[in-house]
């Protein structure tokens, strides 16, 4: 998907300005991290993105369409193609890892058929493959936070919003997730991805066989380049 | 996804909902099995009141007098009339002999027909009338009234109408009871799944913003009311065979008090389908009215 932002502008009902006169570009296919210290406004700005927060004012279109503008159902039927993983989406507490990861194929009115096999396939990839009739209350944090990485990623949405998901993972799971996030990009996924430190920058730089990631810094609610806003 | 697809998604969610929050599920259950029973026993009570007001009026007959110059031609010809009335259930000649002997039974009777020295009765016929005949009674009465060789009929009018009348309260008392009954539950069941959606609210918001079609975001708590209308019907079934067992087995005791409970079986099935109906109609309309609350309709 492509994302254009022009003027973007919110301010929360509180009078904060998270963001203020914003522009943003992301071509189709491209990965985007965006770096920012906590209270920033990154996840209000990924939440513009996923259509769950209105901009105060400014254009925000995606694949030409005002996402803002659109009717419940053109709206439903656009988040077919969208991707969260945000840390306040949870898992539904009855079902089991299995249960919760295909519930969004259903959702999203993807054909299940063939999937169990491939969701085993992925969890054991990600080290949870003892976990998969797991329920999310026997799941650690960090486990927890890998399921729903994986459950915003099977259907391999057009655009895959990502916030800060690298909190309480482990080294190892970082290195996993990140190589998801990696894979579906070169699938042609748009991957708009936040977080809080920097030293990501450094790891990422060093990384071999990373796709070309466009790098950017909110901070005070001004969205721009990273090498602009690093002197 | 087809509609079969969706269908048995629908189906296999509404059972885990069911089980996943028992305490509520529990009791709206509860709810839906004391309102039928209260309604069964509305039910139930216009039932046996309704019956024995049909039996009472089963009762009725009419009585058609000839005149002493009536023959058997005039009897046969106004016998075939009656008959072929759409009021009529079934007609019976009393030839005046017949009636003479059933007078002679009394003593005192008896006494003053041998004093007479003759048969002062005439020729009658007896006319049992069908059940829901009391429309067009008059019009038959007065035509009957105008042949010749008729000379009185007799029908009991005022007692019919009031029977008929009393038939008629009893209906629409127990339509207004049961209308008011069944509202009361309707609004209790209600706001009890509402209570039930806001704890799950959660799910709610997350089905919402992962982009859940309508089908999905509603399917599962619509049939999860129906089955907690079902387990409701079978709740109060099972309360109301131990009822008619035990009450029953304790009645019987108190001469033949029993009888009470004694309606056919055909009537109990009856009763028990028409409340399980009742029960899913109830408990499928709360969960639609709960999905109307304002929190819900704003998760588009």
């Amino acid at each position: 998907m492509m994302i254009q932002a022009f003027h973007l502008t919110k301010v929360h009902s509180s009078g904060v300005k998270v963001l203020e006169d914003a522009y943003f570009s992301a071509p189709e296919g491209s990965f985007i991290a965006i770096l920012g210290e906590s209270r920033t406004g990154k996840s209000t700005f990924l939440k513009m993105l996923g259509g769950e927060e209105k901009p105060t004012s400014g254009v925000l279109r995606i694949d030409h369409k005002d996402i803002h503008g659109l009717s419940a159902s053109e709206k439903r039927q656009w988040l077919n193609e969208v991707g969260m993983i945000f840390p306040d989406l949870s898992l539904f507490p009855d079902k089991t890892v299995e249960e919760n990861i295909l519930f969004i194929l259903h959702v999203k009115e993807v054909s299940t058929e063939g999937q169990k096999e491939a969701i085993r396939k992925l969890l054991s990839n990600a080290g949870l493959g003892d976990k998969i009739q797991s329920k999310p209350a026997d799941l650690s944090s960090g486990e927890k936070r890998m399921v729903l990485a994986l459950r915003a990623m099977i259907f391999r949405p057009r655009l895959l919003l990502v916030d800060d998901p690298f909190q309480g993972l482990d080294d190892k799971a970082v290195q996993t997730l990140l190589k998801f996030l990696f894979e579906l990009n070169r699938t042609g996924t748009t991957v708009i991805l936040s977080i809080q430190q920097m030293s990501f920058y450094e790891n990422l730089k060093s990384m071999p066989s990373v796709p070309p990631i466009q790098w950017m810094k909110l901070d005070q609610g001004k969205l721009q380049p990273l090498e602009e806003a690093v002197p | 996804m087809n509609n079969f697809s969706r269908l048995v998604f629908v189906l296999k969610e509404g059972f885990a909902h069911l089980f996943r929050s028992k305490g509520l599920s529990t009791t709206v259950i509860v709810i839906v099995a004391s309102t039928l029973l209260q309604l069964s026993i509305f039910l139930g009570i216009s039932r046996v009141l309704d019956n024995a007001l049909v039996s009472a009026k089963e009762k009725f007959e009419m009585a058609v007098f000839l005149t002493s110059a009536a023959d058997t031609t005039d009897l046969t010809r106004i016998k075939d009339t009656l008959s072929a009335e759409p009021q009529v259930a079934s007609v019976k000649v009393v030839t005046k002999e017949e009636a003479l002997q059933d007078f002679r039974k009394d003593p005192d009777i008896d006494r003053m027909v041998q004093a007479l020295g003759e048969n002062p009765l005439t020729d009658s016929i007896s006319v049992v009338l069908k059940k829901d005949a009391a429309g067009n009674l008059d019009e038959l009465v007065n035509r009957l009234k105008k042949d010749p060789s008729v000379e009185e009929v007799n029908y009991g009018k005022n007692e019919w109408e009031e029977v008929s009348n009393i038939s008629r309260t009893v209906r629409w008392m127990g339509l207004f009871l049961g209308g008011f009954v069944f509202l009361t539950a309707l609004f209790i069941i209600t706001n009890t799944l509402s209570l039930s959606f806001w704890a799950r609210k959660e799910d709610f918001i997350l089905l919402s913003r992962m982009g859940a079609p309508t089908w999905m975001r509603w399917g599962p708590y619509l049939w999860e009311g129906v089955l907690q209308g079902i387990l409701g019907t079978g709740l109060m079934v099972l309360i109301l065979e131990l009822i008619r067992h035990i009450v029953g087995m304790t009645l019987a005791q108190y001469g033949g008090l029993d009888i009470l409970l004694h309606l056919p079986e055909l009537d109990w099935w009856d009763l028990y389908l028409a409340l399980a109906a009742l029960g899913v109609i109830l408990s499928f309309t709360g969960s639609f009215l709960a999905l109307q609350s304002k929190w819900v309709k704003e998760l588009k």
